[in-house]
């Protein structure tokens, strides 16, 4: 199968922030990683593992310091490229003065949707993400749950192929929970790719293909879902044996 | 041009919606309104300070209005992170730069048509003309200035990490750029030549706002409202706003967020 992310001895270190050039941070190490296309893969780990770090560096956000990174077989420094992603970070923000459906349709001039078919396509993703009521709302208007499904909506307003969320049940109430893991389940179904990364073990359980676990800067361990539940039996089990060093 | 007009159009919205800067533009306006109670102190020249104090709350507010703005962006892209989500959608960083540097003196120039109208009708009020061609060129060439220094401020903002040092460059950059044109006069004469060298370097790196400063010269009989030496300080600001965001683009796509 196709594989739309490739990550080969990916290492980042931070350039240091004192004079001496002395207090330098690794963040991730040698990471080698693999999705195929179609997969849904969910990057465990605990805070300060690497994991946004390495989303950061498959986004072209951050470049690596060495080691190869492929996404959609080429770079997300390529414009191209980055029109087939999606990409919501954690705890979104937008400027509070704007309006729901202008945030929205500022999105679509830079994905450039086309004019005649941008209401209508903005309308059926504020639809999908439960917001169509809220289009004329200001972002100041929408509490935390509904900011973090209009981060949802512009990660998946151009239909990407390949979508990075960044913690997406962040902030969520158990309904939000549903509506996004409905969201990611409807989009696997579509044929999309999706890499996520989280530590709400409950959501990875239900949605994820393949799951890895990022540890100190490593990936420690990539197994399918099916393989860590049968050998570990819980997804939690398998996730505190590895970040304890019992796997 | 859609995506730089599509990031043009959103920091312009979030500009000029934003509570402070609408106190800010009530705020300029009634400082121009303030020149008439001013007037009544000079009896002879009544017109003549009505421009020369509107001309110059003109020019504050114009520059309060770029800090401002270009200080909600900075925070919003550094402290909130939003940067992150444009930058992986397929816009190229330049044409972002661009579009911001479009939305930004554009808000600018929405605050300065305010508080030129209602310079204008003060004047009439006080029986002047209100399209003294003078003047209307000082606000223009303000404005030319205010550009200049916008694209400076974009310049500034990809090397500096924070806000406050952001805040700090861009009015050292103010400063100076009022400035340097007497130090180099300064040192002319007298200065030995490191220092000499120092104003030199300081004179052709940091923009010569002073200019663009057309107020002061209202009553001037030399050329400087000659259509020859507007066009010249023109060309210099256009250049300027080139090499500017030409570096600013440069190092900006260098940057990781």
């Amino acid at each position: 199968m196709e594989n739309v992310i490739e990550v080969k001895g990916a290492t980042k270190v931070y350039k240091a922030l004192d004079f001496w050039n002395k207090e330098r941070t690794t963040a991730i190490e040698n990471v080698d990683l693999f999705v195929a296309k179609g997969e849904v893969f969910g990057l465990l780990g605990l805070n300060g593992a690497g994991k946004t770090t390495l989303m950061k560096v498959l986004l072209g956000l951050l470049k690596p310091t060495s080691g190869e990174v492929s996404i959609l077989g080429g770079s997300a420094d390529d414009i191209a490229i980055r029109a087939r992603i999606g990409y919501l970070p954690e705890l979104p923000y937008f400027p509070k003065y704007l309006k729901v459906r202008e945030v929205m349709e500022y999105f679509a001039g830079i994905f450039g949707i086309p004019g005649n078919i941008r209401k209508q396509k903005i309308e059926s993703i504020l639809e999908i993400v439960k917001l169509s009521k809220k289009s004329e709302a200001g972002v100041k208007e929408l509490s935390k749950g509904m900011q973090g499904r209009l981060g949802l909506a512009q990660a998946i307003l151009n239909d990407p192929d390949l979508l990075f969320l960044d913690e997406p049940m962040s902030g969520l109430d158990p309904l939000g929970y549903k509506e996004t893991r409905d969201i990611i389940l409807d989009l696997k179904k579509r044929g999309k790719t999706i890499f996520f990364n989280s530590h709400i073990l409950s959501e990875v359980e239900k949605v994820c293909d393949r799951v890895a676990v990022m540890h100190a800067s490593h990936i420690k361990s990539v197994e399918t879902l099916a393989e860590a539940l049968k050998k570990h039996g819980s997804l939690e089990k398998y996730f505190v044996g590895i970040v304890e060093g019992n796997s | 041009m859609n995506r730089i007009l599509a990031v043009a159009e959103y920091i312009f919205k979030q500009s000029f919606r934003n509570r402070i800067l609408n106190v800010l533009i009530i705020f300029a306006v009634f400082a121009a309104m303030f020149s008439l109670a001013i007037s009544e102190l000079a009896q002879e020249a009544e017109v003549k300070m009505v421009m020369d104090f509107g001309l110059f709350a003109i020019e504050i507010f114009a520059f309060l209005t770029l800090v401002l703005s270009m200080t909600i962006q900075i925070f919003e892209e550094t402290e909130l992170k939003t940067l992150m989500v444009i930058m992986v959608k397929p816009i190229k960083r330049s044409e972002y730069l661009i579009g911001k540097y479009l939305g930004v003196i554009t808000t600018v120039l929405m605050n300065l048509l305010v508080m030129t109208a209602v310079v204008m009708l003060v004047v009439k009020l006080k029986g002047g003309d209100p399209w003294d061609i003078k003047m209307l060129t000082s606000i223009l060439y303000s404005y030319m200035g205010i550009c200049v220094l916008a694209a400076t401020a974009i310049l500034l903002s990809t090397v500096s990490t924070t806000v406050p040092s952001w805040v700090i460059y861009l009015f050292f950059v103010y400063a100076l750029g009022h400035l340097t044109v007497h130090l180099k006069n300064l040192v002319k004469d007298s200065a030995g030549a490191a220092l000499k060298t120092i104003v030199d370097f300081i004179y052709y790196v940091v923009p010569n706002l002073e200019l663009f400063n057309l107020k002061d010269k209202l009553n001037s009989t030399g050329g400087i409202f000659e259509p020859k030496y507007l066009l010249l300080v023109f060309g210099y600001g256009i250049l300027y706003i080139v090499v500017s965001l030409a570096a600013a683009c440069f190092i900006f796509d260098e940057k990781e967020f």
